[in-house]
């Protein structure tokens, strides 16, 4: 094939590709609009009050089961939503907070509520720790140690405490955490959480 | 002979024991030369508040405490200036009958979590703040810190002193806590809630049951908005 043979027909070919191309250009436009248009066409139409009436129509569970399922679903996310907005200590808030449970931060290093018959217990999980001790307003904010016998991640101490408010946090390895599950209550200290317990009373730290 | 031996034994226990006691006895020299360490411009006001404070130490003033957080002080870097303006603080409780305990256990912590100092003094100075016009607010509303041979007006209500510190340092640190927790100075329920709380749940325990209902049958919400703003201005 000479040159000139092969450009000649490199020109056909393109002039055909642009001829289908301008052929289809009509039946291309509006393509997506009119798909969504037959599906529409096709779906049984129900404004808000036949999503009502389907809602309470009867199903195999009963006339009022799929309402109660709805209903229950809706509760759930009301009460979980409830909690959480209560315990946990995220951004700022006013005041002290008062703690019902474990805040969510914490839940992965669940420390628990701890009396002793000559003391406070403080309990703090810390897999992996080397270091943990207590420091608070009972000690002069100078750390006492915690300790885990036998290894299995669970450090305690014991510290005699008359009856009073005690404001406290854990250092682990260094680094001060605040927030003690087990606490009656939290504060923010100098920008950061200290536990707050109160023993004796109704506080029953101790 | 041998019958003598433990009585010699047990005398010569008490000897030192005697002898220790008087050893650790925190002086106004001991004052001074933690105080030359630092050291503080006002030597001589700081001297004589501390001089008041170890002559009241019958009645609540922590001096080994004050002594402790005057070493630590001494023996952490950062300015002069800074670490007076806590001993100032201190100073100023003292002076005006305030009790020091709060202030000594957030300077403290302060020093603790290594808070730079100027930032330190400036919320001990907060806290005093809040305990004098707190402590106004209970002579406002006639509960006063009972003094012997001091007569006591019709209406008014005259605690012991002990009692009457109790009150006002858990009053005044919760108001305390309440702005450091980011708490707004207007809302005057919220503070309300708060000290009631915080009173009520040591009420019992470290505070009489009848001073705490004494505090909420004379002070309304709007009155801890008062205070709180007056302390910040």
């Amino acid at each position: 094939m000479t040159l000139d043979a092969r450009d000649s027909l490199d020109e056909l070919l393109r002039e055909t590709l642009r001829q289908d191309v301008a052929a289809a250009a009509d039946s291309l436009a509006r393509l997506e609009e009119r798909v969504m248009e037959s599906l529409g066409e096709r779906l049984p139409k129900r404004g808000i009050l036949g999503s009502l009436k389907a809602l309470a129509a009867p199903t195999r569970g009963g006339r009022w089961g799929q309402l109660a399922v709805v209903g229950a679903t809706a509760a759930a996310f009301l009460l979980v939503g409830t909690l959480l907005s209560d315990r946990l200590p995220f951004g700022r808030h006013e005041g002290p907070l008062r703690l019902g449970g474990a805040p969510a931060a914490a839940t992965k290093s669940v420390a628990s509520r701890s009396s002793a018959e000559n003391g406070v217990l403080f309990i703090l999980p810390a897999l992996n720790a080397r270091v943990v001790s207590v420091v608070g307003s009972f000690s002069e904010w100078e750390p006492m140690p915690l300790s885990d016998d036998d290894g299995d991640g669970v450090w305690t101490t014991e510290i005699p405490l008359p009856p009073g408010r005690y404001e406290y946090a854990f250092i682990i390895d260094g680094r001060w955490w605040g927030q003690d599950p087990s606490a009656d209550e939290y504060i923010r200290s100098f920008g950061e959480y200290s536990s707050v317990r109160y023993v004796g009373g109704g506080g029953d730290g101790a | 002979m041998r019958g003598c031996r433990p009585i010699a034994l047990v005398a010569a226990l008490a000897c030192v024991a005697v002898l220790g006691i008087a050893a650790a006895a925190v002086t106004l020299d001991d004052f001074g030369r933690v105080l030359a360490a630092i050291p503080v411009v006002n030597e001589a006001r700081v001297m004589a508040a501390f001089g008041l404070g170890l002559k009241s130490s019958c009645c609540g003033f922590p001096v080994d405490e004050t002594y402790r957080l005057l070493e630590r002080l001494a023996a952490v870097s950062g300015s002069a200036a800074d670490k007076e303006a806590i001993v100032l603080a201190i100073a100023k409780a003292i002076e005006q009958g305030i009790p020091v305990d709060s202030l000594l256990n957030k300077a403290f912590e302060g020093l603790a979590r290594a808070v730079p100092l100027e930032p330190l003094g400036q919320l001990l100075e907060l806290r005093l703040r809040l305990l004098l016009e707190s402590r106004d607010l209970f002579y406002s509303r006639g509960i006063f810190r009972a003094s012997p041979g001091a007569a006591v007006a019709a209406g008014a209500t005259a605690l012991p002193p002990s009692q009457f510190d109790g009150l006002l340092s858990n009053f005044s640190d919760a108001l305390g806590d309440y702005l450091e927790s980011g708490g707004s100075p207007f809302e005057a329920q919220q503070i309300y809630d708060e000290v009631h709380a915080r009173l009520t749940q040591l009420s019992g325990t470290v505070l009489t049951a009848s001073d705490v209902d004494l505090i909420f049958s004379r002070i309304e919400p709007a009155d801890l908005t008062q205070v709180v703003l007056t302390a910040l201005r």
